[in-house]
């Protein structure tokens, strides 16, 4: 019973972490913006920046992965407690964007990290971003649900 | 008997307990929605910060293979029985007189560190660098708003001018109010009082002295490591900590109750410390920046301590 309640409820605090895997900036700054500006605020969905992957439940990935952070994100991602939901930012994680084919990107970033949510653009507008964030915690709540959230 | 009845009361359900954590994070709600309303934004629901605690508690709990796991799984629950004990021991002005036999300021003086001890430990024990960080920086700032607070209490406490035992009586000092006013019309303690209005920002890491879980730069500080239920207790615990720390200042300065009923006191004292959390803690945070670690302590030695001094040479004086 306690554990339906806080399962439906579960989804209205979602923390977002910021991992960068070699991103250009562009889209950090614009994930940035879409919390600290208050035009787009995200708060009202219940959301907080936290600094530490422990606190993350809502991951928002940008950048190709680069070779230099490929280990390093795979081990932050590890760090992250069960539940979580990945959101992939930009055009980099999805096909590498402007450095495809690169030899030192290793984009798609699915082929390491399961991606749950993808919002393309270089970089995407914050109104898209905000639409992730909730398409995000729709996913979470449908999980949670279903009870496929566990560690695999 | 029934002061064993009557302690258990206090500590689980009234002044602490349950109305403790209640108003803890009713504040802490109304906190984070003023600051959005500040900032024109429309911000999160007054129940935010229960959602929050509810969710980590399905949460994973994970513990660096590193970390000392004993101590690292009994800081928190250190912090929050700490605050929850502080809480019970308060008495509000009017409505609850405080337990039988802690009615002692030295008491809370050695109750109100506690939050910020577990936190250390909680730092030490993660065995993060980060959290070493935030561990000494959390010391620091300690030491520094110490003072003041010390002061502050001495000052109250002689212009009350018990005798022997009875100097630090909570008691005493709510009566005295009771009969003379409240000590914030007082100008000699007026000082005091701003002085401990600097020291709820102090304790609670807001706004200016946000230094030891500064997110851009020791990423949360003491908390890194802390996942899953042992950070709901964390986030409970910063809860009743401000509940505690405001209440403290309205038992010091402003105690009076609007007459002999009850219920219509305990509005009042909520919502004098409603006003004293805006004033404190919503709009110092909105308005300011963050300090760095030397310039936040030489704040606290500059400018707080000799402000509550003043007050308590004063009190001296003129006792
Ligand atoms: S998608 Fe565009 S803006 Fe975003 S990181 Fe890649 S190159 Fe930069």
């Amino acid at each position: 019973m306690l554990n339906k309640f806080i399962n439906k409820i579960a989804p209205r605090s979602p923390w977002l972490y910021r991992l960068n895997a070699g991103s250009c900036n562009g889209c950090d700054v614009e994930l940035a913006t879409v919390a600290l500006i208050p035009r787009y605020d995200v708060e009202r969905l219940g959301c907080k920046y936290c600094g530490s992957p422990r606190h993350a439940d809502i991951v928002l990935i940008s950048g190709p992965l680069t070779s230099r952070v490929r280990d390093k994100v795979l081990r932050v991602y590890d760090e992250i407690p069960h539940p979580k939901v990945t959101l992939a930012c930009g055009a980099c994680p999805i096909s590498g964007g402007v450095y495809r084919d690169s030899y030192t990107v290793n984009s798609p970033i699915d082929q390491y990290i399961p991606i749950d949510v993808v919002v393309p653009g270089c970089p995407p507008r914050p109104h898209a971003i905000i639409e992730g964030v909730a398409l995000a915690l729709e996913i979470w709540r449908k999980r949670l649900e279903e009870g496929t959230c566990s560690r695999s | 008997m029934t002061s064993f009845f009557e302690a258990t009361f206090a500590m689980f359900i009234f002044p602490g307990g349950l109305f403790a954590l209640a108003a803890g994070l009713m504040l802490k709600g109304v906190d984070r929605k003023a600051v959005a309303r500040l900032q024109r934004r429309v911000g999160p629901p007054l129940y935010q910060p229960a959602l929050d605690v509810l969710k980590l508690t399905i949460k994973e709990t994970l513990i660096p293979h590193t970390a000392n796991e004993v101590a690292f799984k009994l800081a928190p629950v250190l912090g929050l029985s700490g605050v929850l004990l502080t809480a019970a021991v308060m008495p509000i002005g009017g409505v609850w007189n405080g337990v039988t036999g802690m009615k002692d300021l030295l008491v809370l003086l050695y109750l109100l560190p506690v939050p910020a001890m577990a936190l250390m430990i909680a730092g030490s024990a993660s065995s993060s660098p980060y959290g070493a960080l935030g561990f000494s920086r959390e010391m620091v700032v300690m030491f520094a708003y110490e003072m003041p607070l010390i002061a502050s209490f001495l000052a109250v406490a002689v212009r009350v001018g018990g005798t022997g035992s009875g100097m630090f009586a909570l008691d005493n000092i709510i009566n005295y109010q009771m009969q003379h006013g409240p000590m914030i019309f007082d100008p000699i303690m007026l000082p005091a009082f701003v002085a401990m209005l600097l020291f709820i920002p102090g304790t609670m890491g807001s706004g200016l002295f946000d230094i030891p879980e500064a997110e851009p730069e020791v990423i949360e500080g003491p908390l890194l490591e802390y996942s899953g239920p042992l950070l709901a207790m964390f986030q409970l615990m910063s809860a009743v900590k401000l509940v505690v720390v405001v209440e403290l200042v309205v038992a010091l300065f402003m105690p009076n109750g609007l007459g002999g009923n009850v219920l219509v006191n305990l509005v009042w004292h909520l919502f004098k410390c409603l006003a004293l959390m805006l004033v404190a803690v919503t709009v110092f945070r909105a308005s300011t920046g963050r300090l760095r670690l030397e310039q936040g302590f030489a704040f606290f030695v500059k400018y707080t301590s000799p402000l509550a001094l003043v007050s308590l040479g004063l009190a001296y004086m003129l006792r």
